[in-house]
């Protein structure tokens, strides 16, 4: 069975459980379930009162709120469908063709294709354990908000599991056979290729679904054709409109309706798994055969752009100088770095085509200035997330990527501290860059009214930069693989994890102590405030704030420093 | 280099991992100018006390002089009289190796450009020349290691630590290394190697230790390990043989290490 071949694998996670303290354990454990609630909770509450749309009445307002509800959830299958396709395309390159114990596996009397299901089962749990972890919370706010009976909440995870497994099956059908076209050590090619594919499906995507049409029933020629829109799934066939059709019956407490609707589904994979299976069996051994030649010469065509990046360093310190350089070749070099890019590049996107389509300008005049300024406070967090998305895949990998050559700059008389002093720099740079334009824009498009908003929003992004920077490197470090070799392998390891928890602690903790300053600078802007206790409150918060966000950002670093000394090299 | 210290003194250094002894407490003073070989069976503790010289891992116990130098109290002034040569020549495989050099150039903040024209002068004695521009992925193994050796003796340190340098080379790649190794003695510099290629040890180092589990069981030169193993006339093959089966019948943890 490829489930032996599986057993180095199993036995790597273990140990790497095994060597965390319980303490650590228990502490990321109730950490990641705290947010998994919150998420679950302040979801479940928008869903029910969205399912009910109150202001609509009566009768029509849980009619549109329940279908609104519906094409939300459709939504997020589609979203999570694509994401994964993509990751799944990149892990397949190196769990079929990249990784060096394949060679080892290739020599053995071991068939091909069952070498392949192993590898496939180690990609389907890398490139999806993470999105399905914290997608899950998510579709149990549903499950909740639809008042799914308790045997639904049984049933549900075992759909999830198939649902992840479609494109899992499309990221290793896509990746087999971009490598029985492409010779693997043409990656450059590969990867732009997967690139272009990539903003195209976003593009594609976002114009099939326009989002904007669900928030403002004037599109349409009636409230009647705004409902029969609704009704009709985005895409009529295809994986997430079944998962969405079987998900909402099972929620309604129809199984057998819900099972019929997983069908096409099941039959899906089963036709899928064939073909793959196929495709394994004739071509896997050619194709990897193939992807041992000799490597291509890859300096890329992006040589102007690292020359014009590295100038400025030249008047740097010699070791800030040449660490820079290092970091920015390499990135360079690196052939997924088009994907990288292409996918931060989709999130902002995302980011940006959301603020245009909402519909600020038909609130009525007398809210509009206080919903835009508030929106302003609630927009530091999905400014934080992305910033926390993009130090995930770039900065969080940054030690890693160090790899076995980690011992040259180990035993060179560069010290720990400065290592990752420069790091700390050198990324803090364009975060704080990133996270500053993305504030600026988003500021200017809700027309911010409130001077006080308007600074307290450039504060947030600055520390959330900062302290996003601190974690990712802190983090990356404490967590390092040296032996990973991509970094989508590294940021989707339980380091990874932990880091994303850390920012989304780190923000809720920020929105927590901006709380009391925000009520009574903002809210209660028209009483002024007068008496001493409210002042050392606001003052107190502020101070606060900056303790938390120096701890935050400098103990990761410290637990880094004791990590690069402890390190010992394989 | 402070011609009064010894180039490297080892003062009760041991290692622990967990219950596990790796290198139990050892004194040893290398003199400059001295070629020095530490053999011994594979898992013996070689690489690990080649680390703990390094300063790449920390010692459980004792303290490690570089030229005079404490590499834990002091490990910039340590390391950069040290050239540290891997067992396996694990690169930055996305640089050149003149990038690479650049690189190592900062690490060790070389003034000026100086490093530019010896990191030529090194490519072409190691016949590296005409890859200078080429990535270091595309090398072969033995071309890595020939880098890393460039790489080692960029800064022209006083003190070269290699780890098995000759494994992946070819003949005329290993003939050159003993060279430059030979070479670099006769101008007073200190060489510790670690090899398992044993005529390559008694060609080269003017003094050897071996290590077995953990504890330097013999060390002197030639003559003075044959008198040790009771066979005047043996090659170092032989004398090593003898000495690791006995150290191992014996007990390691039975046999008192040797102190010098």
């Amino acid at each position: 069975m490829s489930s032996s071949l599986l057993y180095p694998n199993w036995r790597a996670l273990v140990r790497s459980v095994e060597k965390r303290s319980p303490r650590f354990l228990a502490l990321v454990t109730s950490g990641g379930l705290l947010t998994a609630f919150i998420v679950y909770y302040s979801l479940y509450r928008f869903l029910e009162y969205v399912g009910r749309a109150p202001m609509l009445g009566a009768v029509v307002g849980p009619m549109i709120g329940g279908l609104l509800v519906s094409k939300l959830l459709e939504m997020l299958y589609l979203a999570l469908f694509i994401m994964i396709v993509f990751s799944s395309v990149i892990a397949s390159f190196s769990a079929f063709y990249l990784d060096d114990e394949i060679r080892l596996l290739m020599a053995s009397p071991v068939p091909a294709a069952r070498i392949f299901w192993s590898r496939f089962a180690q990609m389907v749990v890398e490139s999806s354990w993470m999105a399905a972890a914290f997608f899950l919370p998510v579709f149990l706010a549903f499950a909740t908000a639809a008042d799914a009976p308790t045997w639904a909440y049984l049933i549900y995870p075992l759909y999830i599991a198939l649902f992840l497994l479609t494109p899992n099956l499309f990221g290793a059908l896509l990746a087999l056979s971009l490598a029985t076209v492409f010779p693997i050590r043409q990656m450059r090619k590969v990867f732009q290729f997967l690139s272009v594919l990539v903003l195209a499906s976003m593009v594609f995507f976002f114009r099939y679904m326009e989002p904007e049409k669900l928030l403002n029933p004037s599109y349409f020629g009636s409230v009647s054709n705004y409902i029969l829109n609704l009704q009709n799934p985005m895409t009529k066939i295809g994986p997430s409109a079944w998962i969405t059709s079987a998900t909402q019956m099972l929620f309604h407490g129809d199984p057998l309706l819900s099972l019929g609707k997983m069908l096409p589904l099941l039959g899906f994979l089963g036709a899928g798994f064939a073909l793959l299976h196929l495709l394994a069996r004739g071509y896997y051994r050619n194709s990897w055969q193939a992807s041992l030649e000799a490597v291509e010469n890859q300096v890329l065509g992006l040589e102007w752009l690292r020359r014009l990046l590295i100038r400025p360093f030249r008047l740097a310190s010699p070791e800030f100088r040449v660490i820079a350089e290092k970091e920015i070749t390499v990135f360079f070099r690196d052939p997924a770095v088009f994907s990288q890019i292409f996918m931060m590049a989709a999130i902002l996107f995302v980011y940006g085509y959301n603020l245009t389509i909402l519909p600020l300008k038909e609130l009525p005049s007398l809210y509009s200035g206080e919903i835009n300024d508030t929106m302003v406070y609630f927009n530091g967090p999905f400014i934080g997330f992305i910033l926390a998305a993009i130090a995930m895949r770039f900065v969080y990998p940054s030690i890693s990527m160090e790899g076995r050559a980690f011992w040259a700059v180990k035993s060179s008389p560069v010290p720990a501290n400065r290592l990752l002093q420069v790091k700390f720099i050198l990324y803090l740079v364009p975060m704080l860059l990133l996270g500053l334009v993305m504030c600026g824009i988003s500021n200017s498009i809700f027309s911010v009214t409130s001077s006080y908003l308007f600074w307290i929003s450039f504060l947030n992004v600055t520390l959330m930069s900062v302290v996003i920077t601190g974690l990712a490197i802190g983090l990356g470090t404490v967590f390092a693989r040296f032996d990973a070799d991509n970094p989508l392998k590294i940021s989707g390891s339980f380091g990874g994890f932990v880091f994303m928890i850390s920012c989304a602690a780190y923000v809720l903790n920020l929105l927590l102590l901006e709380a009391y300053p925000m009520f009574r600078l903002y809210f209660y802007r028209y009483y002024p405030v007068t008496s001493h206790g409210s002042w050392i409150l606001i003052v107190l918060s502020f101070v606060l704030l900056t303790m938390c966000s120096i701890v935050w950002t400098v103990a990761p670093l410290i637990r880094a420093r004791d990590t690069i000394e402890r390190y010992e090299p394989d | 280099m402070n011609q009064t210290e010894p180039a490297i003194s080892l003062a009760g250094i041991g290692k622990h991992y967990g219950h596990f002894e790796a290198l139990k407490p050892t004194t040893l003073d290398i003199q400059p100018g001295e070629f020095f070989g530490f053999l011994g069976p594979n898992g013996a503790g070689k690489t690990t006390m080649i680390r703990i010289i390094t300063g790449i891992i920390r010692a459980t116990c004792g303290t490690v002089r570089i030229s005079g130098h404490d590499i834990s109290k002091d490990p910039d002034a340590a390391k950069r009289r040290l050239g540290y040569i891997p067992d396996r020549p694990y690169l930055y495989e996305k640089l050149t190796p003149f990038e690479y050099f650049g690189f190592v150039a900062g690490l060790y903040t070389l003034p000026g450009d100086g490093w530019k024209r010896r990191g030529e002068e090194l490519l072409k004695r190691f016949f590296l020349w005409e890859w200078r521009n080429e990535l270091i992925e595309s090398f072969s193994h033995g071309m890595k290691q020939k880098t890393a050796m460039c790489a080692a003796f960029l800064h022209d340190p006083d003190i070269i630590v290699v780890d098995e340098p000759m494994v992946g080379l070819d003949p005329k790649s290993v003939k050159l290394v003993k060279d430059v190794f030979r070479e670099m003695v006769a101008q007073g510099k200190t060489i510790f190697l670690t090899t398992h290629t044993l005529s390559v040890a008694q060609d080269l180092c003017s003094r050897i230790g071996i290590i077995n589990r953990g504890s330097v069981i013999a060390l002197g030169t030639m003559e003075a390990l044959r008198t040790q193993s009771g066979s005047d006339q043996a090659d170092l093959e032989s004398v090593f043989l003898k000495l690791t089966e006995e150290a191992s019948e014996e007990g390691a943890g039975e046999r008192p290490a040797i102190q010098v």
